[in-house]
């Protein structure tokens, strides 16, 4: 009995011509795909190079002979100094345009009592002064706590940044790119010390930059240069001779949370156990 | 080795593969990204370009050098010009003036160093306002404090008094400061 195959043995010149089509164009598209493949690799290395020499440009000309590879600022705090008057908010406030109620540093201010009792406070950030406070217990020491973004040198939110926006410049400076940053806000929660904001305009995440804009001319920070009694100073561990890094090796400091071991750049002399 | 077209067809898939992830790279990821780490390295750039608001004392003396060598003499020494007035660039651009500078003559300001807290080191001179100013009696205890309070009888770039007491007269016409404008 002879059946009807649907696929003969001996396929019709259509079929034929349908394989053959088939496989040259398997060849074709092959060798089509690693021409274009060659030609884009090529491209790219070429357009990485161009990239690298405009980027190179660009940091050039951004601050004259400005490296950010030959510095490594510090910072440093000096509780005993303070007097809570908040021209370091006021001044943060105004050069960095912070909205207002939220800051990217804040004065706390510490009131130990003998029964333990909690008296902590910081009214909108210490940034319209402190009113005197009664609070009916006895109080055996009381200081004022300045406090900001401590820069880490192995900072909890930068690891866990996940579009590569928080980042740590060359020059010890945690940074948020401002085009990159999706404002996803895990970097808020991450930071042990508060230092982060989700800015309520645009929508992400905004923090202290140790005034990156006027640090890279060689101006101190907004903070530093308001204080009126030399309570916060600001320094550069790449250079030799500088005030703040022979401060930090001879005298009494300490930072905050340091069994975090988040590598804290902001330094304080007179830190009491209190603070948090 | 009939079915090496298998082989060229994994091959092919592959290549594609490769290509559209060399491909969308180029677009995905912007130009400086991973040159320093994980972090577009013209961000920094961008850090750098942002304007500078305080100007710091020295760029007032340009202008104010009689004010400046008075609080330079003082003890507000230590206190920027900017502290009390408002940032620089709200004043003057390219040592032109562009707006006048905002002056706040309020008690708050002094307030804000000198009122008497617990907190503040004993070593910085502090008062108690209203205590101060009934004691030298511009004010009786139900009396508000008036808003002009401290700059009338004290010198703001150079406050120290030489003696404890209000000046002769009426207090609102001594206005100790000066026009800076």
């Amino acid at each position: 009995m002879q059946t009807q195959s649907p696929r003969p043995n001996n396929p019709s010149p259509e079929d034929a011509r349908a394989d053959v089509c088939r496989r040259d164009f398997v060849r074709q598209a092959a060798a089509a795909m690693s021409g274009v493949a060659i030609v884009v690799i090529m491209g790219e290395s070429g357009a990485g190079a161009s990239e690298e020499q405009a980027v190179g440009a660009a940091s050039a000309t951004r601050s004259s002979a400005y490296d950010p590879t030959k510095h490594r600022y510090i910072y440093l705090i000096d509780i005993t100094k303070c007097i809570g008057c908040g021209a370091c908010v006021r001044a943060c406030e105004a050069e960095n345009n912070v909205p207002p109620h939220y800051f990217r540093t804040w004065i706390e201010r510490y009131m130990v009592s003998r029964t333990g009792a909690d008296l902590t406070d910081s009214p909108n950030g210490g940034r319209d002064g402190f009113e005197p406070r009664v609070t009916g217990e006895d109080i055996t020491k009381a200081f004022f706590v300045p406090k900001l973004c401590n820069h880490c040198s192995y900072s909890p939110c930068v690891q866990l940044c996940p579009v590569g926006a928080s980042y740590r410049s060359p020059d010890g400076v945690i940074l948020v790119d401002e085009k990159r940053c999706i404002g996803c806000g895990y970097c808020v929660q991450a930071c042990p010390y508060g230092s982060r904001f989700l800015h309520p305009e645009t929508h992400i995440a905004s923090k202290c930059t140790l005034c990156y804009h006027r640090i890279t001319k060689g101006l101190k920070p907004a903070c530093v240069e308001a204080c009126p009694v030399e309570a916060r100073k600001f320094g550069d561990a790449e250079k030799v001779g500088d005030e703040v890094s022979e401060l930090i090796a001879t005298k009494a400091v300490g930072i905050l949370k340091p069994e975090l071991h988040t590598g804290a750049n902001c330094y304080y002399v007179g830190l009491s156990q209190e603070v948090r | 080795m009939e079915h090496t077209k298998h082989l060229w067809r994994v091959l092919f898939i592959l290549l594609l593969v490769a290509v559209a992830v060399v491909v969308g790279r180029h677009f995905v990821i912007p130009p400086s990204f991973g040159l320093q780490g994980f972090y577009r390295y013209d961000s920094l750039a961008e850090y750098a370009a942002k304007p500078v608001m305080h100007g710091g004392s020295a760029s007032c003396a340009a202008c104010h050098q009689d004010i400046a060598q008075q609080r330079e003499q003082g003890k507000h020494q230590t206190v920027s010009c900017e502290v009390c007035h408002a940032p620089l660039a709200l004043h003057a651009k390219e040592g032109a003036k562009t707006a006048d500078m905002p002056l706040n003559r309020s008690v708050g300001l002094c307030a804000y160093c000198h009122q008497a807290l617990k907190a503040r080191p004993a070593t910085m001179p502090q008062i108690d306002l209203r205590e101060h100013l009934t004691k030298l009696e511009v004010i009786t205890a139900k009396d508000d404090i008036p808003e002009g309070a401290c700059v009338t009888c004290h010198d703001v770039h150079n406050p120290a008094m030489e003696q404890e007491s209000p000046p002769e007269g009426n207090v609102s016409d001594a206005n100790a400061v000066p026009a800076t404008q």
